[in-house]
């Protein structure tokens, strides 16, 4: 095969066989003797366990809860901290929590037994929004005000003595909705012992983060479990904590029963039972001179967590630290506060935190610009932050911020400012803009102090095989890595191997999470094959490599001060959009983009990433909604909690600037979160100027707009 | 198990039905996911089922003599969204239905016998006063769509009846009107639909109609109301519009979003009746 250069344009490695149908998932595995399961939960939100009244079970048949975790053993999944429970025991903390995992052979008398479970309680009236949260101190579910983490970043001097010089204070709260990850594939798990060893065979994005979670049950340690990733139809953040969730239940009885039990969600399930991104609640005070110049922004950052913490305090920490958006003011205070409910717990989800506060920003700009009668791209242009300027947690911005290159790119191709002007206010159309950014990979020194992400690369005669923990899970990872290493290597894409993990037989590179696998692992590659193309002579030959942390950039994760992110994605987007006066439709007439990635490594990739990640991000704001009563969410299928298709937002016109990365291979920085983070706040603002509406709130279908246009 | 029969003929079907009293499958595009069960296990229903896909006495689309066009139950939303036979609000009904695979499947006589207040071909069929003709081995009986639905998920079938049938009787209209907007703009269940229709002739109103989808149990439409303006000149469509709206507001009952459904109605009617009005060309009211 011919060599592989960086800038080849690639048909993926997995096209095919997924394209084909041949790509066998989780729930197209079958083991001899594989027995199915399903996990009886919590159809309450709050609330004591009174009595489970478990039916008769046939011979063969299983109920397995919290009393078979063997004594000694916390009932806990680690995930960062140990919070959230296997099974429910004694009582419940949300709709869905799992009580029990049932098991036997066949699916239809699983069913029958599930109906004829039945659970007592004694009901306690549940927290289930921020504000319920924020206003329930009689009864909190954590500490005393319902906080289960929180954060303070400043910057800039007393926000306090700014804005008490103000001759305005805008007021503003910014909400966003729950949204569902909608991967094509449900979660999906199997347990099973494979030569002495327990084995869970997972669609997920973190294999290392499963066995680490789950181990302690059994009281084994996390190299005594195998893990091996399926695979994996998406997965956005849905499948980084969660698996852990099926494989704590099927561990418990894998250790009973000893046979190969597999637990697949159907959609309805994944739909009411899975995590969700964080609902949010973003409080402004804003202090302008009498033209507009911001002094200063006092802001209030509320996520809603759910039950457990998993994740939420990291995803409440990039929020702080976007919470300022691209812009530089002269002071800025940002409290965060992670709330707990009793809501299915948040967890992970593209962006990770940063698209809740990136749209607050961007819309509470737009709003200041438009009531003092300045073009929203002007007033945002005037504070871009660039190189060397301070951050929010006084860290500094280290690369060329190329955000006035790439609002030109957009403008011009949009015709931005013609239409801007020209399109009256409540005139039914409407253009709008944003920008946005992403900090690539885990935050401040993560890389280095919690992750130490290594990666192993073999030559065996002219096959070389990249091992690593990282997943394929349909952004194109198995082919953007193979390429680099090819490329490094000056061989073929063909000559380089790089399948699914198994924990057992790679090293720990870190989760796929993150936007960090092409920057940071995709590094790790890229070092690794510069080393072995000393050793090309040799037959066999290993290299392994583990990330090493830049000189010179603190961060001090007690006080969240420093350098947050080592390299940011940076992004601007315009939307334009013609909306039905009558019906309250908007039709997207145009979509345009420009994106600072680094240096862009595989087209193909990259334009997927694009096109995909700004639906998701509109379908955020215009239609994704998903709502929650007493604990349930509403919305069970995908015919009432819709994600867009090509037909709602069809036109998309992207840009990129090369602005290489100096640690990145090839230039490459992460990019699969940032092209989340913006769209939905440019089709926003589009669509508030087409009907001289204020939005504060998303996402916004037509019922919505209905309520706005009063 | 599901006991279930596939007739290779209409009669086998209906002595099936009235033996065995089993629920007719045709595209199956609504009791297989109603009646599903999970992955791997086998949909459960509380009686036998026939799955009568096969039976090609009930499938295309004609034109009898006096202009009825007449549709066979287990004709597709395709084949009718592509008939020109077919009159206008029903085509475009037909069109916009779900996503293409299931418009291959999804039949005209399973859209009406599901009866969901969300369906998309009960509204323009009432609207063209459509009748469904009912078989059974006792004989057969013709009634009106309107009357046959008779709220969600409610019909006037009898256990031994199959549709077989539908019958569109020939209408005469100058101006058309169809909406439905949807969850999104392509493989979407309708959130709320109207269609209307107004013949003029020298100015004079000969025939208006006027019929709401998703906006209620059933097709909301008040002949009472559309009388109001039948005899008059288009002239005095403006003087009586307020009237008209009103009315037709009082003959939906939206139960979620109530707000939007009843406004953008008023709105979707006011349009239709301010273009005529004004003078619009005769055709389809865009």
């Amino acid at each position: 095969m011919s060599v592989t250069h960086i800038d080849d344009r690639i048909t993926r490695v997995d096209a095919l066989e997924k394209a084909r149908g041949e790509a066998k998932y989780l729930a197209d595995l079958k083991f001899e003797n594989m027995l199915y399961s399903r996990l009886i939960r919590s159809t309450i939100a709050r609330g004591k366990i009174r009595n489970i009244r478990v039916p008769s079970l046939p011979e063969g048949y299983y109920f397995i809860s919290a009393k078979d975790i063997p004594e000694g053993n916390k009932n806990a999944l680690k995930m960062i901290a140990d919070d959230w429970r296997c099974f429910a025991d004694g009582d419940v903390k949300y709709v869905g929590e799992t009580i029990g995992i049932l098991v036997g052979s066949d699916r239809g008398v699983l069913n029958k037994l599930f109906d004829e479970f039945s659970v007592e309680y004694e009901e306690e009236t549940p927290v289930i929004s921020i504000d319920d949260a924020i206003n329930n101190e009689a009864a909190p579910l954590c500490g005393e005000n319902n906080v289960m983490c929180s954060l303070v970043s400043e910057r800039g001097g007393d926000v306090n003595e700014a804005l008490a010089k103000a001759s305005e204070i805008i007021e503003e709260t910014i909400e966003t909705g729950f949204q569902e990850h909608v991967h094509l594939e449900t979660n999906g798990a199997i347990a099973t012992i494979e030569d002495g060893k327990y084995v869970i065979y997972a669609s997920a994005q973190c294999p290392f983060y499963i066995r680490k979670s789950i181990c302690g049950l059994l009281g084994l340690n996390p190299e005594d479990i195998v893990v091996k990733q399926t695979v994996t139809g998406g997965a956005f953040g849905g499948k980084e904590h969660f698996p852990d969730v099926l494989a704590g239940p099927l561990l418990i009885a894998e250790s009973i029963i000893k046979k190969p039990i597999q637990l697949s969600f159907d959609r309805e399930e994944d739909m009411l039972y899975s995590v969700k991104r964080h609902p949010s609640k973003i409080v402004f005070r804003t202090g302008v001179d009498e033209n507009g110049n911001i002094l200063g922004s006092d802001i209030k950052v509320y996520y809603n967590c759910g039950a457990y913490l998993s994740s939420s305090y990291v995803v409440l920490q990039r929020g702080v630290f976007h919470a300022n958006g691209v812009y530089l003011f002269p002071c800025t205070r940002i409290e965060g506060y992670g709330m707990a409910t009793n809501t299915f717990p948040s967890c992970a989800f593209r962006g990770f935190g940063a698209p809740q506060t990136l749209f607050a920003i961007e819309t509470h700009m737009d709003h200041i610009a438009r009531k003092f009668g300045i073009d929203p791209a002007i007033y945002k242009k005037k504070y871009f932050l660039k190189k060397g300027d301070e951050t929010v947690t006084e860290g500094h911005i280290i690369e060329d911020v190329k955000l006035n290159e790439m609002m030109e790119q957009i403008t011009s191709a949009s015709d931005y400012f013609r239409k801007s002007a020209e399109y009256e206010i409540g005139s039914g159309k409407g253009i709008g803009i944003s920008f946005y950014n992403h900090g690539g990979a885990f935050t401040g020194n993560g890389e280095q102090a919690i992750i130490k992400g290594r990666l192993r690369l073999i030559k065996d005669g002219n096959t070389f095989t990249i091992l690593c923990g990282q997943t394929e899970m349909g952004q194109g990872f198995r082919t953007a890595l193979r390429k680099i290493v090819a490329a490094t290597l000056e061989v073929g894409m063909d000559d380089v191997i790089f399948d699914a993990p198994n924990t057992d037989m790679v090293p720990d590179s870190g989760p796929t999470a993150a936007s960090r696998s092409t920057m940071i692992v995709g590094n790790l590659g890229y070092r690794a094959a510069l080393q072995m193309k000393e050793k090309m002579g040799e037959e066999h030959a290993e290299v392994e490599v583990q990330y090493e942390h830049p000189e010179g950039h603190p961060w001090d994760q007690t006080t969240f001060k420093g350098d947050a992110y080592l390299g940011y994605g940076w992004g601007a987007a315009c939307v334009e959009v013609e909306v039905d006066k009558i019906t309250n439709e908007v039709n997207v007439k145009g979509i345009w983009t420009s994106h600072d990635i680094g240096h862009p490594i595989d087209e193909l990739i990259v334009h997927g990433q694009v096109n995909g990640g700004v639906m998701q991000s509109l379908g955020y704001a215009a239609m994704e909604k998903m709502e929650n009563r007493n604990g349930h969410f509403r919305q069970s299928s995908m015919s009432d909690y819709v994600i867009p298709t090509s037909m709602d937002f069809p036109k998309q016109e992207y840009f990129f600037v090369d602005n290489p990365y100096p640690w990145g291979p090839f230039g490459a920085k992460g990019m699969g979160e940032l092209v989340f983070n913006g769209a939905d706040a440019a089709y926003v603002d589009a669509v508030e100027r087409a009907l001289g509406i204020s939005c504060t709130k998303i996402p916004i279908p037509v019922e919505d707009i209905e309520g706005l246009r009063k | 198990m599901v006991k279930s029969f596939i007739p290779q003929s209409l009669e086998e079907a209906l002595k099936i039905r009235a033996e065995e009293h089993a629920i007719p499958l045709a595209g199956g595009s609504d009791l297989m996911v109603q009646h599903r069960k999970g992955t791997g296990v086998v949909p459960e229903f509380s009686s036998p089922i026939m799955i009568i896909t096969g039976l090609n006495e009930l499938k295309g689309i004609r034109t009898e003599d006096d202009g009825t066009v007449v549709i066979g139950a287990l004709t597709t939303s395709a084949e009718i969204a592509e008939s020109e036979m077919v009159p206008f609000f029903v085509r475009k009904a037909a069109s916009l239905m779900g996503a293409i695979s299931l418009r291959n499947s999804a039949t005209i006589g399973g859209n009406i016998g599901n009866a969901s207040p969300k369906g998309d071909l009960p509204q323009p069929l009432i609207l063209l006063d459509a009748s469904v003709v009912l078989k059974s081995i006792s004989g057969e009986r013709t009634i009106l769509l309107d009357d046959f639905i008779k709220g969600s998920k409610k019909t006037e079938l009898r256990d031994d009846e199959i549709i077989t049938e539908i019958r569109i009787p020939k209408a005469e209209w100058t101006y058309g009107y169809y909406r439905k907007i949807g969850t999104r703009k392509a493989n979407a269940i309708s959130k709320l639909s109207l269609s209307a229709l107004i013949l003029a002739e020298d100015g004079v109103i000969k025939d208006f109609r006027v019929s709401s989808g998703a906006a209620g149990p059933k097709v909301a439409r008040s002949r009472a109301n559309e009388e109001k303006l039948i005899g008059k000149s288009i002239s005095e469509i403006e003087g009586l519009k307020a009237d008209i709206l009103d009315t037709h507001d009082t003959v939906i009952s939206p139960h979620a979003m109530p707000e939007w459904r009843r406004n953008t109605t008023r709105r979707m009617l006011d349009h239709f009746l301010s273009e005529v009005a004004s003078g619009a060309p005769a055709g389809i009211i865009e």
